[in-house]
């Protein structure tokens, strides 16, 4: 049955999706990932990797929408036209249920890289003792603030997202708002950022995620304080249209000076500090983002690579992964992007690396690690169904901000639907 | 398809006499034998195109089908089931009522506007002569732009911190409405780019079905006595009926399949409440898993779309006649 | 019943004169036929009086009122078109309704009219046909029904009949000219078919160039043409024209002294050089016989074609070449040797340069 759907699935998208190159031999692997610096920064690199090991690496780097159809076409389809792919962590889970991913810790024990791996991003990749990938990059949720902003209005760097609200009236003008957060909904958009306030407060996802007590636990009074919180700070002290945004918004609005605050993961967070993107950059600061009564809980999001189950060489696969996350080809990334949320650890005590992040923002890497190693892994929880969950809470989420719907129908109706799609 | 004949063409001389032609051959049982030979001949070079579409068409579709009365979920796999329950559940899924909603607002608003300012643009252009026909080419660039970078550049169109449109009036001390944080709103910017992108489509086929009207028709109905306004009513106008059928129908049929506009425009919101049909679709597929049910729902909006093709074919050949 | 007065009346697209000065007055209830080549400027000098071109220069005059920025539809103009221009998607009655119905005529009346009209034309059992369902002569005769209904002061046919078969051409000819003599409305009539011109016009028009070059009625273009393009244009096989020089006894020969001709029979003034003009049909041939007279001459046939009940033989007299119509019967035949005799009173005879017919 499941063969009979698989094949139909496969027949079904076909015109859904590009036709995909097949290795035409051993010497030659399929990497498929979407863009971003890291990934825009390895295809680049592709022609070193054929010196160094003779195996030609057709490096496809897509657009995120269309990897989602790409993949899921080939991979119930078992065409074994891919050989590496790009593992976003929040995804692993759910190929791993889907039977998508070949373990590989045999593989990774044997690479000399593996010592020299964050160990937290490292691990988050490991479900029932298997590693399943290799993290390349873990961006982390920081704030960005206006320093000259601050020191005219008399006021700190926040340090709970109640100082933010208390702050927020008193640096906002009619040309400025005081924050930017991302809003549109989706489980890689408001769900990257709301749940560092959720968390701030004392909210989670589940009754127990750590002890396996998997009762969805959303509707509570400490995500309902800070649903009302994130609401207030995006309609009463956000730009216009607030409720709509998503992080290429969030990073025009800080380079632009339209906004004092944002907090957003560390990719943008060098752009909106960078001198030569942002005019702001030289009086803009880097802070972790707020905490609350129930500590601090900086976003994260990590990606890696992996090897389809479906795979036909994956001796060459795991070649390349190692040769990927190698501090070598790590550093050269880092030079020539800005690319500075990277899991191989030696790379940031390479001068040049610091030299260039330095003249960035000279608190970047620092707060950067600071946030790491406060941030917990199961940030968004690690589980086959994560996408459709944060969706579903996502869009709830972005129904209460844009005022469809009251905070407490949005947290009922999201716990509810968390219920269904865990089928409870 | 009769859809595709220019309105004129049986008053043309050759339509006539091809027709004339045909009807001989009918009569004449010595040239009926040439006729089936040739059409032999004919239907074999239409072979190729009917194993592409089967395969590219039926195929895929008969696979859809197959899986909308299964019960495959990605993760979960199968358990065999097979049966009506993915079309039972959605008659209740209020998700779905909501997404035919959205579906229908865009879908016609979306294609009354590209018709009409798609007729009004092409009779505009049909007017100009002299070198300045190319510039017809500028009206052709919204179409050759890649729907995503549409989607991009309307987004930051109506993104208030990025719009033009806003730092103008801003400058007047007028505040521009918020229309992404609203159904309403959010639907019509979708409107309005998939409108802005697709009104070519429109023009560049009731331009050729205009060039196809003799200009004898508007002189003689200027002599009867006919204002332009009138003339393009009781003249143009019936006259670009199968035109406007055509493309009213194919734009349609298209729309029905909205995804990038919402993608990149309004990723379904705010809430869910810009998550068109195809985009739930989407939604239960690939995020949720529910293949299954994501391809009940294909089926659904398949059938929709073959139904809205019959009546109009049907339309079409009234007007045809 | 109008007359229609076209006073100095010119067009030109940018520096390209398409009219020059056409000046004219069409008499009321006269049947006057534009006749010229394409592009002559014959189709937009019509066109200027239905109010489809602008005028560029000089004034159109309608009944006595200026109408040059007039709308068509209050010239009280009706035009018939060269591809009939019916509305494809209406019926026949629709289309003949059309411009009653935009008068806001009342409908009983609409319906009297149309059906009237139907009658005159035999076209009362199509009326609920559309166009596409009609032969090209009925069409034809609805696009002259939807004119006739108005009853217009002026009639324009831009070549009606061009579009038909010869059978039909005839047939139809016959009709129209049937028409207006039951109508008796002020007709302009454009076309390239002398033969439609020479039938139907009380007066020909022929324009050149976009200038006219000659106006009056058949007769007189035919026997008296203006110049040598009038002449050779109408008449069919066209005029024989032979250069023709004085010599110094005052007699006039050809080129190559294979034509001689002791005087002309206009008086040439001080010319050395003209151009003489000959209808085939003005060639007496005498098979087998002796040239007699002053204008006769020997020739040979070189070509004979039958046509029916004439043949035309094409005749070498010395180097020169001249084509002669006549009786289809017991013709002389390629080969032959004939004697050819012109007459004096149907010579035409032209200024070398100018082209102008010379006249006492």
């Amino acid at each position: 049955m499941k063969h009979l759907c698989t094949t139909a699935l496969v027949a079904s998208f076909a015109m859904a999706a590009p036709f995909a190159p097949t290795a035409a031999d051993a010497e030659e692997i399929n990497v498929v990932m979407f863009g971003m610096p890291y990934t825009n920064g390895l295809r680049k690199l592709a022609d070193d990797f054929e010196a160094e090991t003779g195996i030609k690496a057709n490096i496809d780097v897509i657009g995120q929408d269309v990897f989602e159809n790409r993949i899921t076409l080939s991979f119930t389809g078992g065409t074994g036209d891919i050989d590496v792919v790009h593992a976003p962590v929040i995804q692993v889970q759910r190929w791993v249920a889907a039977n998508w991913l070949k373990p590989i810790t045999a593989e990774v024990a044997a690479m000399a890289v593996k010592d020299d791996i964050l160990k937290g991003p490292l691990d988050a990749y490991k479900i029932n003792g298997e590693q399943y990938a290799v993290p390349f990059m873990a961006a982390t949720g920081l704030m960005t603030y206006r320093q000259d902003v601050l020191e005219a209005a008399g006021v700190g760097v926040p340090e709970t997202w109640a100082e933010m609200l208390e702050i927020a009236p008193q640096v906002t003008n009619d040309d400025r708002a005081a924050i930017a957060l991302r809003a549109v909904p989706g489980q890689g958009f408001n769900m990257f950022i709301f749940p560092m306030i959720m968390r701030a407060y004392g909210g989670k996802f589940f009754a127990d995620y750590t002890g396996g007590d998997l009762t969805p636990a959303i509707n509570s009074p400490e995500t309902l304080e800070a649903l009302k919180v994130y609401i207030e700070l995006i309609n009463d002290y956000a730009p216009q249209g607030a409720g709509n945004f998503n992080f290429a918004e969030v990073n025009a609005a800080a380079q632009n000076g339209q906004v004092v605050f944002t907090v957003e993961g560390t990719g943008v967070v060098t752009q909106i500090v960078d001198p030569e993107k942002s005019k702001f950059a030289d009086v803009t600061g880097i802070a972790l983002p707020p905490g609350g009564p129930a500590g601090r809980s900086p976003a994260i999001a990590v990606h890696g690579l992996a090897i389809p189950s479906s795979a036909e060489n994956p001796e060459a696969s795991a070649r390349f992964i190692e040769w990927a996350v190698s501090p070598e080809t790590m550093t050269k990334i880092a030079l020539a992007e800005p690319f500075s949320n990277f899991t191989t650890g030696s790379v940031a005590q390479n001068a040049e690396v610091i030299a260039k992040y330095d003249a960035v923002h000279p608190d970047f890497l620092r707060m950067q690690g600071e946030a790491l190693n406060l941030a917990i892994g199961h940030y968004r929880p690690l589980l086959p169904d994560w996408p459709s969950l944060g969706a579903a809470i996502g869009e709830n989420i972005n129904a209460a901000v844009n005022g469809l719907m009251s905070p407490e129908d949005a947290l009922a109706a999201a716990e509810q639907e968390m219920k269904d799609i865990l089928g409870q | 398809m009769t859809i595709l004949q220019a309105p004129d063409r049986r008053d043309h001389p050759a339509g006539r006499s091809l027709a004339r032609k045909r009807s001989m051959t009918q009569a004449t049982s010595k040239r009926r034998g040439a006729t089936y030979e040739l059409e032999r001949g004919y239907r074999r070079m239409i072979i190729p195109a009917i194993l592409a579409v089967a395969i590219f068409a039926i195929v895929p579709l008969a696979g859809m089908l197959a899986l909308s009365f299964s019960d495959y979920h990605l993760i979960r796999g199968s358990k065999g089931e097979f049966g009506f329950h993915n079309f039972a559940r959605l008659l209740s899924d209020q998700r779905l009522v909501n997404s035919i909603y959205v579906m229908s607002v865009l879908s016609i608003f979306g294609v009354a506007a590209q018709v009409v300012i798609g007729t009004a643009v092409a009779v505009g252009l049909q007017k100009i002569v002299g070198k300045w026909r190319l510039g017809r080419v500028l009206f052709l660039v919204p179409y050759a732009v890649p729907h995503v970078a549409v989607a991009l550049i309307w987004l930051s169109l109506f993104t208030p911190t990025l719009s033009p449109i806003n730092a103008f009036f801003d400058l007047f001390g007028f505040t521009v409405p918020t229309f992404l944080t609203t159904q309403n709103g959010a639907m019509f910017a979708i409107i309005v780019a998939d409108t802005w992108t697709n009104f070519p489509f429109a023009m560049l086929i009731i331009l050729a079905a205009l060039q196809g009207i003799s200009t004898d028709l508007d002189e003689a109905a200027a002599i009867d006595g006919a204002s332009r306004v009138k003339t393009f009513i009781f003249i143009t106008l019936p006259l670009l009926m199968p035109a406007l059928l055509m493309v009213t129908l194919f734009r349609f049929i298209d729309s029905l399949k909205h995804f990038p506009m919402i993608f990149v425009i309004t990723k379904g919101g705010p809430g869910r409440s810009t998550q068109a049909t195809n985009f739930y679709a989407y939604v239960q597929t690939f995020q949720n898993s529910n293949v299954a049910y994501g391809a009940a729902i294909a089926v659904l909006l398949f059938l929709m779309a073959a139904l809205i093709s019959f009546y109009v074919a049907r339309l079409n050949q009234r007007v045809s006649q | 019943m109008t007359e229609v007065k076209l006073d100095r009346i010119g067009k030109s697209y940018g520096s390209v004169e398409a009219v020059q000065q056409f000046d004219l007055t069409i008499r009321e209830g006269e049947f006057l036929v534009l006749l010229g080549p394409s592009g002559c400027g014959k189709s937009t000098t019509l066109r200027m009086i239905a109010g489809l071109e602008s005028i560029t220069k000089g004034d159109l005059m309608i009944g006595g009122t200026r109408m040059n920025d007039v709308d068509p539809k209050d010239r009280g103009v009706a035009m018939v078109f060269q591809n009939y221009a019916l509305y494809p998607h209406k019926t026949v009655f629709d289309n003949m309704a059309m411009a009653l119905k935009l008068q806001k005529v009342p409908a009983a009346e609409i319906q009297d009219r149309v059906g009237r009209t139907a009658e005159l034309l035999g076209l009362t059992d199509y009326l609920h046909r559309k166009p596409a369902a009609l032969s090209g002569g009925q069409r034809q005769r609805v696009a002259i029904g939807r004119a006739i209904v108005r009853t217009p002061d002026v009639f324009l046919f831009d070549e009606p009949l061009s579009n038909l078969d010869a059978k039909l051409r005839v047939k139809m000819r016959m009709e129209l000219q049937e028409l207006h003599d039951r109508l008796g409305a002020t007709s302009v009539y454009v076309t390239h078919d002398q033969v439609e011109a020479m039938t139907l016009a009380d007066r020909i028009v022929i324009m050149n160039g976009g200038v006219v070059a000659q106006v009056g009625t058949p007769r007189e273009v035919y026997d008296r043409p203006a110049d040598e393009f009038v002449a050779g244009f109408i008449g069919s096989p066209a005029m024989n024209f032979l250069d023709l020089m004085r010599d110094d006894t005052g007699r006039w020969i050809t080129e190559c002294g294979s034509l001689v001709l002791p005087s002309l029979p206009v008086d040439a003034g001080a010319r050395r050089q003209v151009r003489l003009g000959v209808r085939p049909e003005h060639i007496a041939v005498t098979a087998g016989g002796q040239p007699q007279g002053d204008l006769d001459y020997q020739a040979e046939v070189l070509l004979d074609e039958l046509l029916g009940a004439d043949a035309l033989l094409s005749l070498g007299v010395g180097k020169a070449r001249l084509l002669a119509r006549v009786g289809g019967t017991d013709h002389p035949v390629q080969g032959d040797r004939v004697a050819i005799a012109l007459t004096a009173a149907q010579l035409h005879v032209f200024d070398a340069d100018t082209g102008v017919a010379l006249r006492d």
